[in-house]
């Protein structure tokens, strides 16, 4: 069982005993009604503002609103809507006042989409955190047919390498953390361990309302032990509303996704989506090819990959209820998925595969439960939980032959030789329970406490059927994490808010090894290792003027091994209970800056500068057939971004990001179990097969009624760009002779046509039109020129 | 008025889009691959090329093989010169080319040579998705390698042109016509041509465990050349297997065509138990058995211990590492600690060089270059790596340059 330690338990002393002694005392006033349309309809995301003030909020769904601490006084309340004309009303409030207003909106049809950048869409609320965060906003993307990884890429200080078309392996890196480092989330549910079907490249933008991506500081109620960050999909929360759309385009890609909720008078509501992905991802790479006894035949031939195929389908529905007595929101589902997955090459394009599949199929049941002014007003809980069961199949079973580029199968003679290796068919059966409960406390318009729990159970059990006595496949892993974080917001004054956060990190882990298996001292041992770690950081955020906000945030994290890690796996990899998180101080300063005039221009610029200090890094050491996870690797990151976005009306839009991140290895020492402890020769020197210069830059042009009423036609342009890197370390070798992934640069464009104010969409889009090479590291080929058609039915309610 | 309006709106648009494009760079053609020809290193009056593996943080290797013209002085470095190669690499010299076997993801055989113009380059790329266990003269004009894993089922050998590089044949025999054992694979540990028989000598390892369940005698395969077609395992009962974990030294052909068969069953180097004492045997030329009269009992002449890293010297010497440690007192898998010795075949006697610190290998070929009564060598120490100069009459060594690396690769005379 999890014991607290002596901190932890002040902290929740804390927690609940000033939850309980202080009475929230209000002498401000408030402003609350309803927003709806002429024709009657609630209208459920309506920004109402104070001119001038930095506050504001959003109506409900059922197009209610509340706005609470507002100093007595005159005051002109803004409303705006998307597709509305906006309203102003000036008002006088007397201290305690809950003054009541109802609002009726008129339609302005051709000002769909259009963002009143005055008021405070929930985008810019996420945006103005004291966090370094970035939210997008997936509704631009609805008509196109991109998917989460491509909304992702074009947030400055991300980066992710895709080893090839849709399904394939995704590296996503942010400020320079990668894999674990990084920790990503479904509607705060954690999706480490959702199985191969939730891969960013397959889930489609449709599903999505938007996304947050937290640099370096993660808030405590996330809970979780990221070391560089966190991203958090959030899927569509509307309550009434259907989305249905197929997208087909080259390589014999089909996608389709239906999206919907629908929810009763009586607060019953059904919600959910269905997306099915496939592709053949037969696009064409330049490689040599080779005979039986591998000499080169032919050189730099532009063959179509033959084994790439793609299949995945998810399907989500959530049933429950909305705004009861007992819950805001209380919600059961069940995520199923499942997905296969044909692999052309491994690492690099050497050699091509020919019969390695992987397949996976999860089921996710969840449950979701909101309460705001819990037992006192201003007491807010929030309860999410799901268990995960992942059945994931690596499939290398098609033994006797290997294949050249062209995929002619080249007879190798073996029975017992599979392209990876020795044949196999490893399952691997994941069990993981993740929890996160939070609480939220505001005691007047200054102070608000968070409180976060959560706890995640993993459990792995391997089987390989092939070869069902490696030891590596006798041993279950079983992993508890418990992580506890508190958080104190101050907002000193409306210009200026803190938080000051801390989390206490437990790690639980249990496996079993075998000893001296070829004797008769042959046993079977239990391993156990517990460890306690405490985090902390701050964030702060100020307004120098309106247009300009200032942010700066710390926090020391640490991001916990891994079972394997620490309790190896009964085989080739040793266990070290010893080991250590790896811990890390990230810094974040940066700037926003709006501005409009004449109602005309408006334009936005974004600044951010990054210092990341990683050390205890798990580092793997080799001895022979086996290998030892160690504390030892050290990183250091710096690194500046920047994006600026311009628009004139409606009719233009230009954005252009832009990243630099100079990520350099600290280690003193590397470890060779031969030779012990040495000196690291690349001390200093950038880590290699990693963008270090990359952005892109996003033109786009909007007509309105072109041909029917009610219309709207766009046009959009993309660039992107990443400079040449090293494939290896810079410092040794000849500079003429050593390998580099070129310098890559590619042109996308998108066509845009929608009527029936917003029912009815068709989007064209081109994909790197200029037909570039495209790499990833280890100079992996991307797709060429790709065309896609997407065609997309929605409602809104 | 609309119109222009538009056309204004759209000029200005254009504008924009133009404004976007100026900053488009041009794309180059170039898909960062060094082409052979680009690869040319200056090694103008240079007699050495050394090859070394730089560690990377991530555990990831890097190797560079660069010219050199002293041995015994300075430091010797890869910054900013040598040839590069991700990946594992094996390097071995065949007359006068290096030959570098290994790769990332990838299995390639690269011939690195000086040049008439005095410059090292890089012929050859011929790759394979298995990697070669080894790979070794056959005659003149003939490389022949061998691809073996106590997982598989087959063995594989290939034939290369030794000039160009180019693979000239493949044949895969069944491990089943070497041994009837099920429960454990063939793992290689040396090979050697010697007049029309291939030799292979190897270990039986069970590929899930890795334990040796198998040390009761030595065995070596013996092949027709160049047919490559089996025709028998000889073994012998007075020592255990030949060789061990990836040093590929089982077998040693001296300048008469003798082969010498060198046996440990050493736990640093991969056996989990062991049955015999560690001892020489012999093959005379032209014949396909040991030689019965011939048996170098090892533990004799140095105390109970046992050698490896064999590499043959010049009349009948041979410079070897002695595991100073008894089998039962060694770590697994350390490959040490270790002494060096020189060894005389003939007069069966064993001379430890002095001068030389204590250390570890790490199960990979010896970097060795033999200079008349000379052989310089590289230990790793506390300090970092340094080239010995030893001579083989006195078996008096001296420290001579630095090399900066994790690991030698290789030092060869070019």
């Amino acid at each position: 069982m999890l014991k607290f330690s002596k901190n932890s338990l002040i902290i929740i002393v804390l927690f609940l005993g000033t939850l309980i002694t202080t009475q929230a005392q209000n002498k401000l006033a408030s402003i609350a009604g309803k927003v709806n349309s002429e024709k009657g309809e609630l209208l459920e995301g309506v920004n109402i503002t104070l001119k001038g003030e930095f506050l504001g909020t959003t109506s409900n769904e059922k197009g209610k609103f509340v706005l609470q601490k507002i100093k007595p006084g005159k005051h002109t309340v803004q409303i705006s809507f998307l597709g509305f004309e906006s309203q102003e009303l000036e008002i006088n409030l007397v201290p305690g006042e809950r003054f009541e207003i109802n609002f009726q909106l008129k339609e302005a049809p051709y000002r769909i989409n259009e963002v009143q950048l005055s008021g405070k869409s929930a985008i810019r609320q996420i945006n103005e955190q004291a966090y370094a965060v970035t939210s997008v906003s997936a509704q631009e993307f609805y008509n196109s047919t991109s998917d989460a990884k491509q909304i992702l890429d074009r947030i400055p200080g991300v980066r992710i390498l895709q080893e090839g078309g849709l399904g394939s392996n995704l590296d996503f890196s942010l400020n320079g953390f990668s894999g674990d480092q990084v920790k990503f989330f479904l509607n705060g549910i954690p999706m480490d361990n959702f199985g191969s079907s939730f891969n960013l490249g397959s889930i489609p933008v449709n599903s999505i309302e938007r996304i947050d991506v937290y640099k370096g500081v993660v808030p405590v109620w996330l809970g979780t032990d990221a070391l560089g960050g966190a991203v958090n999909i959030i899927t569509n929360q509307k309550n009434d509303f259907l989305d249905a759309s197929y997208s087909i385009g080259s390589f014999n890609t089909h996608r389709a996704s239906v999206n919907g909720a629908y929810t009763h008078e009586n607060g019953f509501t059904v919600r959910g989506n269905i997306n099915y992905n496939y592709s053949d991802n037969d696009y064409s790479v330049f490689v040599d090819i080779k005979d039986e006894l591998g000499n080169i035949e032919e050189e730099d031939v532009e063959v179509n990959r033959f084994h790439d195929r793609y299949r995945s389908l998810t399907a989500n529905v959530e049933t429950g209820w909305i705004d009861k007595s007992f819950a805001d929101q209380l919600l059961f589902g069940v995520i199923a998925s499942g997905d296969d997955n044909q692999r052309q090459n491994g690492a690099t394009m050497a050699h091509p595969y020919g019969g390695v599949v992987t397949e996976s199929r999860s089921i996710i049941p969840t449950l979701k439960y909101k309460k705001q002014n819990l037992f006192w007003e201003g007491f807010d809980v929030s309860l999410n939980s799901a268990l995960n069961l992942t059945e994931t199949k690596n499939i290398d079973t098609l033994t006797g032959v290997r294949f050249n580029w062209y995929g002619q199968p080249l007879e190798t003679g073996s029975q017992t030789d599979a392209e990876l290796g020795t044949a196999s068919l490893v399952t691997m059966d994941d069990r993981e329970f993740t929890t996160q409960l939070n609480s939220g406390y505001l005691f007047n318009d200054q102070h608000s406490l968070a409180l976060n729990y959560s706890y995640q159970n993993f459990h792995r059990n391997n089987n390989d059927e092939l070869n069902p006595d490696k030891p590596e496949n006798k041993f279950p892993n079983t992993l508890k994490k418990n992580i506890l974080g508190l958080s104190y917001k101050l907002d000193v004054n409306q210009k200026w808010s803190t938080t000051l956060f801390g989390k206490s990190y437990f790690l639980n882990v249990e496996t079993s090894k075998e000893y001296d298996s070829d004797n008769q001292n042959r046993r079977i041992a239990s391993f156990e290792s517990n460890q306690e770690n405490f985090g902390y950081g701050v964030a702060t955020s100020y307004f120098i003027f309106p247009q300009l906000q200032v942010k700066a945030s710390f926090e020391h994290t640490y991001r916990l091994p891994t079972a394997t890690e620490l309790l190896g796996n009964g085989f080739d990899i040793n266990s070290n209970v010893n080991l250590q998180p790896e811990e890390s101080d990230n810094y974040n300063l940066g700037f926003i800056y709006n501005q409009d005039w004449q109602e005309k221009h408006s334009f936005k610029f974004e600044g951010n500068f990054i210092y990341r200090n990683a050390e205890n890094l798990i580092y793997n050491s080799v001895q022979g057939i086996t290998s030892t996870k160690i504390n030892l690797d050290k990183a250091r990151a710096l690194g500046a971004e920047g994006s600026i976005n311009y628009s004139w009306k409606e009719f233009f839009q230009l954005g252009i990001n832009m990243t630099y991140q100079d990520i350099t290895d600290q280690a003193d020492k590397i470890y060779d179990s031969y030779s012990g402890y040495q000196e690291n020769f690349n001390k200093g020197e950038r880590i290699p097969n990693t963008p270090y210069l990359f952005g892109a830059a996003k033109a786009g042009l909007r007509f309105k009624n072109v041909g029917l009423e009610n219309s709207l036609l766009n046009l959009n342009y993309t660039y992107n760009y990443v400079e040449e890197f090293y494939f290896s370390w810079q410092r040794f070798g000849n500079r003429d002779g050593k390998s580099v992934i070129p310098q890559q640069t590619s042109h996308d464009l998108e066509l845009v046509y929608s009527f029936g104010s917003g029912k009815y969409n068709i989007g064209l889009e081109c994909r790197n039109f200029t037909d570039n090479l495209l790499y990833d590291k280890f100079r992996l080929q991307k797709p060429g020129r790709a065309f896609f058609l997407k065609f997309r039915y929605s409602i809104n309610h | 008025m609309f119109l222009n309006q538009l056309s204004k709106k759209i000029a200005f648009a254009c504008l924009g889009l133009a404004g976007m494009a100026s900053i488009v760079s041009c794309s180059s053609d170039d898909d960062g691959t060094p082409s052979e020809e680009t690869i040319r290193i200056p090694a103008e009056g240079m007699d050495y090329a050394v090859s070394v593996a730089i560690q990377g943080s991530e555990g990831d290797f890097t190797y560079y093989t660069f010219p050199a013209d002293n041995l015994m002085e300075g430091t010797l470095t890869a910054e900013g010169q040598g040839i590069e190669q991700p990946g594992y690499y094996d390097f071995t010299q065949i007359d006068q080319t290096i030959y570098s076997i290994g790769g990332l993801d990838d299995n390639n055989v690269v011939g690195i040579s000086k040049n008439s113009e005095e410059y090292l380059v890089q012929t050859g790329d011929v790759s394979y998705q298995n990697s070669l266990s080894d790979m070794v003269k056959a005659d003149n004009n003939t490389l022949v390698s061998v691809t073996m894993d106590a997982a598989s089922d087959i063995i594989t050998f290939r034939t290369f042109n030794s000039n160009s590089l180019t693979a000239l044949s493949s044949k895969e025999v069944e491990v089943a016509q070497l041994t009837e054992v099920t429960d454990a694979g063939l793992s290689y540990s040396g090979m050697a041509v010697s007049g029309t028989h291939l030799f292979l000598s190897y270990y039986k390892s069970n590929p899930d465990t890795y334990a040796t369940a198998y040390t009761d005698q030595a065995e070596v395969a013996v092949f027709s050349y160049p047919e490559l077609e089996f025709q028998k395992v000889i073994t012998d009962d007075r020592v255990g297997p030949i060789g061990g974990f990836n040093i590929k030294d089982g077998l040693t052909k001296d300048n008469q065509g003798n082969i010498y068969a060198v046996s440990h069953s050493n736990p640093a180097n991969g056996y989990s138990q062991s049955a015999k004492p560690a001892g020489i045997l012999k093959i005379n030329n032209g014949e396909t058995e040991f030689d019965e009269d011939y048996y170098f009992d090892i533990e004799e002449v140095s105390e109970g211990y046992n050698v490896l890293h064999l590499h043959y010297l010049n009349n009948g010497k041979m410079f070897a590492e002695v595991n100073v440690q008894d089998r039962t007192a060694q770590e697994t898998w350390s490959d040490g600690p270790l002494r060096s010795v020189i060894l005389d075949l003939n007069s069966q006697t064993l001379n430890y060089i002095n001068g030389i610190p204590q250390h570890s290998n790490g199960g990979r070929r010896l970097p060795l270059i033999q200079e008349g009564n000379n052989v310089y060598f590289t230990v790793s120490g506390e300090n970092g790596i340094y080239i010995y100069r030893a001579n083989t009459q006195t078996y008096e060594a001296v420290q001579g340059a630095k090399i900066e690396a994790n690991f030698t690769a290789g030092l060869f005379k070019i």
